[in-house]
């Protein structure tokens, strides 16, 4: 009963990395279209760098290969769910901005926060898996938007969108990291074999 | 009366209370209601309902719960589902709500007698929302980013009622707001849903009577994407000439989904498509290069895809795009065939050689010209000619022998393998047999029996028959291991096609075995026209024509001719479609028949034209065999008549044609007894045959008068005769044979009145006619009797013979007799005269007899004269006066000269003493 059990667990924590991974690779071209989309429609140069921005999660980690699967799943989750909040904050700036006259891009806003939603959904589930449960989102609560001009906002979006397709290329990299055999495994030479 | 007004009364009262009571309490107030109010039922179920009355009513017009009356549109329901609950509630009931109709009412029978509606309600009746089944869900990619989901789902039954169905559908984690089907309830469409998570699907039904949820649909959409084809397609021409290679944009993003392809193609103008193996493209891609083509061809392509796993649905095919592959050389020869002509030189062959065009896909490409090339296979020659022609076909004047000829298609790449064409010198392999054929599918099948040796293909030859046209022949080959294949053409229907087989070996070719065939056959256009070649009395020959093949249709079966008379019934006879002949036999002679033919074919017959002819009264002969018999009956009884009148000739002469005494004939000196014997009768009895009198009158003569005739007396008769002899030779021949004159003009005629003066003995009567004709001069004409004239005679013997006043006296009687007679009795004044002149002659029968003869002499011959005379005895006399016109029609032709001899002159007579004394 117990294998039977495991045999499952395996097989559920295998879909879910797979479609993970998935979602990870449609939701940066995703976010990379919507980039395209937010920096016309938001009038923003390409090239325009931005500075990191506050409360925004950076992808970037040190030591990354050393890593256990929960640790990497927890950081995602975090992240995610500071990037559901975001981005329901650009999605309502952006509709108190151009209304229902630029449906664009507040759609493709809003498909990107599905595809958010969901990740974090199968992180939720990853980590259940993992017999410790998702963490409450009562600490992952974004820090409460500062007061900026509507160009501070609008690079602030462009800030978010690009870390956003930086988190998704890195958790694509985290999930297949976990698909690999032993996914119980926390050790750190499983992880010195993700690509 | 009375009671009858307050009857009245009391029902305007009841009414006015009624009204009353409704108007006071509010706009419109009842005396009662029913409940439930407005009810939904289920379609089926029972139902009851309360009917409250007020107790206001009950005051005022005194109204009971036992005076309602329910009623469903104006029907009234029947009392056994009434039920008095009270005296102010009255309940009805429904076991089935089915037949319930609305309105629902309630009433009451005011005092007994009108009725009054109380209250209605309208109840709806329906069904309570069926669990909705077979939910199903597709995401059809509309865009690049547009992944809208539709799912559907079988709603149940009806329900009669408005009924509200929501597609429902959320993660574990997050609801969505529902999906409401618009103008639809088994259809909704969430505008875009996102992968990779799986998404709970169902649907909740809900109206009046309850609602129903599906069964949960889980599933992550993008298992169920149907995504946009792929577009952009183009076709290239690759390096090989059966290679085209495909390019081409998918509009589905990699990181949503990786996807595999199917790809199809055809060639323009072929309806059928062919596949690339669906495992050559089992992986995501944009190109792609079909291979295996045919060069030169002009191919249709199209492609789809769908998600790599096969999970998902297939995308439409997407549009169409064409490319032509580039050319190869050809690969075969062109069949070829030939038409042997022999021309006029007898050693010379006029030889047509023919090849049809390559197939497109054996051309590979265009050809620009045929190669020929003929080689004598004769020992005596080498002959190696070669041709470059751009037709197909190529006519050659070559001597007769056997030949190679070999055919090359060239086209812009290169050369096709050689067709080779053994013409034999003849025909003498053998040929195959049961050449047969057969309509199919709307072709023609040929098939044949191959011969026993080995055959390297087969060559069908065939053409069109038709009276119009010639025959051109179209030719197909086949392979040598087929004993049966189609016609390849344009085989039409109704049409005869003569179709020849050739076999050909590898050294030499059977002669051609032929059939006719029809791929379908038809009544013929037209019958045969029949006519009648021969018509006799029961029986008549038709002929015809065949028809042409033009107008057959298909192969004559059979003919039939049909034949009947005016008012007969019809006769049908089958004849053999070979035949053009037919007899009729066992007609009706002098019968009209119409008759017409019909030619059958085995799609039914046509009939020609009616012909109508008459059967002959007669047969053949018969018509002989009667007319000859009746003339030959008549020629007898004519035969018979004429034998019948030859004998009866005297008595029928008697009668139309009596002789008339000649007057002149009897000129008595005319007879002599120096006259030769002429004529020798065998015997008197033959002379005179008894039954020969038909007439006779009887002189009694005294015996004394024959002795006064004396040889003697009788010669003076000689000299007359000579000298009627010489005056004959004047006589004009005026007159006929009359007994009454004479016709002859005497040589007294120039010398009447020297003759009358000289000759005072002669007396000529004559009568000289100078009436002319009417205004016609006047001839003169001198008629003259030449007859003496018996009175004058009578005057002379009166002075010159004494003592025959008896025999005067006699012969004046007999004149004044033969005066009185009529002219047509001209036969018994010659026998009167007989004996006139016997009177005259009293005692001379030699004279008499003479005088006798000489009375006939103008038709008769005297030719008892001198019988007479050997006899000299009066009843032999007699009879020679009568037999004598026998004899003398009998020897008439042997004595010519005697005719003329006879006196017939009026000459002056030489009268002795003693002789006769005519005149």
């Amino acid at each position: 009963m117990a294998a039977a059990d495991n045999t499952s667990a395996a097989l559920r924590r295998r879909d879910l990395c797979s479609r993970g991974i998935r979602l990870a690779g449609k939701m940066r071209s995703d976010v990379v279209d919507l980039l395209d989309t937010y920096v016309e429609r938001q009038g923003l140069d390409a090239s325009a760098s931005v500075a990191a921005v506050e409360g925004v999660p950076v992808a970037a980690v040190e030591r990354w290969d050393e890593q256990t699967g929960t640790q990497r799943l927890l950081e995602n989750l975090a992240a995610y769910r500071t990037f559901r909040a975001l981005l329901a904050q650009m999605l309502e700036e952006q509709q108190e901005q151009l209304g229902e006259a630029d449906t664009t891009l507040g759609q493709a806003l809003a498909a990107v926060l599905l595809q958010v939603s969901a990740f974090t959904y199968h992180l939720e589930e990853l980590l259940r898996l993992e017999s410790r449960g998702p963490p409450s989102e009562e600490g992952a609560e974004p820090p409460p938007a500062p007061h900026l001009s509507l160009f501070e906002r609008k690079l602030r979006g462009l800030g978010v969108l690009r870390e956003l397709a930086q988190w998704a290329v890195r958790s694509t990299r985290d999930l297949r990291q976990l698909a690999k055999p032993s996914p119980g495994s926390s050790s750190p030479a499983s992880l010195a074999e993700s690509p | 009366m009375f009671s009858g007004w307050n009857w009245v009364a009391h029902v305007l009262y009841l009414l006015w209370s009624i009204c009353s009571l409704g108007v006071s309490g509010g706009l419109v107030q009842s005396c009662g209601h029913i409940i439930p109010e407005s009810p939904v039922l289920t379609l089926g179920s029972s139902f009851t309902a309360l009917c409250i009355l007020n107790e206001s009513c009950l005051d005022f017009g005194n109204i009971y719960a036992n005076q309602i009356i329910w009623k469903t549109k104006n029907r009234v329901v029947p009392k056994e589902q009434y039920r008095e609950i009270n005296r102010t509630v009255s309940s009805v009931t429904f076991n089935d709500t089915s037949s319930l109709a609305n309105p629902l009412t309630c009433n009451i029978l005011a005092d007994g007698q009108i009725e009054q509606n109380i209250y209605g309600i309208t109840v709806t009746v329906g069904l309570p929302p069926e669990k909705p089944k077979n939910l199903s869900c597709i995401v059809c990619q509309v865009s690049k980013l547009a992944y809208p989901m539709t799912c559907t789902w079988n709603p149940g039954r009806p329900t009669f009622l408005d009924t509200h169905f929501r597609l429902k559908y959320r993660w574990p984690q997050e609801n969505f707001p529902d999906c409401i089907p618009k103008d639809v309830n088994n259809s909704c469409m969430i505008t875009d849903v996102q992968f990779f998570v799986n998404l709970e699907v169902w649907v909740e039904a809900e109206n009046a009577l309850g609602k129903a949820e599906s069964d949960p649909l889980v599933l992550d959409p993008i298992e169920i994407v149907k995504p946009l084809s792929p577009h952009n397609l183009s076709v290239n021409s690759g390096i090989l000439p059966t290679v085209l290679k495909l390019s081409w944009e998918n509009r589905i993003s990699v990181a949503v989904m990786k996807l595999k392809f199917n790809i199809r193609y055809r060639i323009v103008g072929d309806t059928n498509w062919m596949q690339v193996p669906p495992e050559d493209t089992a992986s995501p891609r944009t190109s792609f290069s079909v291979q295996g083509l045919r060069p030169y061809t002009e191919y249709v392509f199209s492609i789809r895809c769908m998600k790599e796993d096969g999970v998902g649905y297939w995308s439409d095919w997407s549009e169409e795009k064409t490319g032509v592959t580039t050319e190869d050389k050809p690969s075969k020869g062109p069949p070829v065939w030939r038409s042997i002509v022999a021309s006029h030189s007898p050693t010379f062959w006029t030889m047509h050689l023919m090849w049809k065009a390559l197939d497109p896909f054996e051309a590979n490409g265009v050809i620009l010209q045929y190669e020929v090339t003929v080689r004598s296979k004769s020992s005596l020659s080498s002959l190696v000619e070669k041709y470059n022609v751009t037709t197909t076909n190529l006519t050659l004047k070559l001597p007769n022998g056997t030949y190679e000829v070999t055919v090359i298609a060239h086209n812009r790449v290169g050369a096709s393998p050689p067709s080779v064409l053994l013409i034999p010198a003849s025909n003498s392999k053998a040929p195959v047999k049961s050449v047969r054929t057969l309509p199919k599918d709307g072709k023609l099948w040929v098939g044949w029996t191959a011969p026993n040796s080995y055959v390297l293909k087969y060559v069908i030859e065939w053409c069109l028959v038709s009276n119009s046209s010639d025959c051109i022949i179209e030719w197909q080959n086949e392979p040598g291991n087929v004993q049966g294949t189609y016609l390849k053409g344009d085989i039409k229907p109704f049409k005869c096609y003569l179709i020849t087989v050739y076999p050909l070996y590898a050294d030499g070719q059977g002669s051609g075995q032929s059939v006719k065939a029809y791929l379908q056959q038809d009544r013929p256009s037209k019958g045969p026209t029949v006519q009648t070649k021969k018509v006799g009395k029961a029986e008549a020959v038709l002929t015809w024509n065949h028809l042409t093949v033009d107008e057959q249709n298909g192969f004559i079966r059979s003919y039939t001719i049909f034949y009947k008379t005016v008012d007969g019934n019809e006769t049908a006879v089958t004849v053999d479609p070979s035949k053009t002949e037919y007899t009729l036999s066992s007609l009706t002679s002098d019968t009209l028949y119409t008759v017409r033919m019909m030619a059958y074919t085995d799609e039914g017959g046509r009939s020609g034209p009616d012909f109508t002819f008459t059967t002959q009264k007669f047969g053949k002969g018969e018509i002989e065999a009667i007319v000859v018999p009746v003339c030959l009956a008549f020629l007898l009884i004519v035969l018979l008549g004429v034998l019948f009148c030859f004998n009866k000739r005297d008595l029928i002469k008697k009668h139309i044609w009596p002789i008339v005494p000649d007057p002149s004939k009897s000129n008595i000196a005319q007879w002599s007894p120096q006259v030769p014997a002429k004529h020798n009768f065998s015997s008197k009895d033959q002379m005179y045959p008894e039954g020969s009198f038909t007439d006779v009158s009887v002189v009694e003569i005294e015996a004394d008068d024959k002795k006064s005739f004396s040889e003697q007396d009788l010669k003076p008769f000689d000299l007359l005769k000579k000298e009627k002899s010489t005056s004959e030779g004047h006589s004009s021949g005026i007159g006929g044979s009359s007994c009454m004159s004479s016709p002859r003009q005497s040589v007294s005629d120039s010398d009447e009145g020297e003759t009358t003066q000289n000759t005072s003995s002669t007396v000529q009567y004559s009568t000289v006619v100078l009436n002319g004709y009417r205004d016609q001069t006047p001839v003169q004409v001198f008629s003259r009797s030449e007859s003496t004239q018996p009175l004058l005679d009578s005057e002379e013997r009166s002075e010159d013979q004494a003592g025959g006043g008896d025999s005067t006296t006699q012969r004046q009687h007999y004149f004044k007799q033969n005066g009185g007679q009529d002219e047509t009795n001209t036969d018994r004044p010659c026998f009167e005269r007989t004996k006139q002149i016997i009177h005259a002659n009293e005692g001379d029968l030699v004279g008499f007899a003479q005088l006798q003869i000489s009375g006939q002499s103008s038709q008769l011959l005297g030719l008892g004269l001198e019988k007479n005379t050997q006899e000299a005895a009066l009843p032999d006399v007699l009879q020679a006066s009568t037999e004598e016109q026998t004899v003398r029609s009998e020897s008439v032709e042997g004595n010519p000269v005697l005719v003329d001899e006879i006196p017939k002159s009026y000459l002056p007579q030489t009268v002795r003493q003693g002789g006769y004394m005519p005149q």
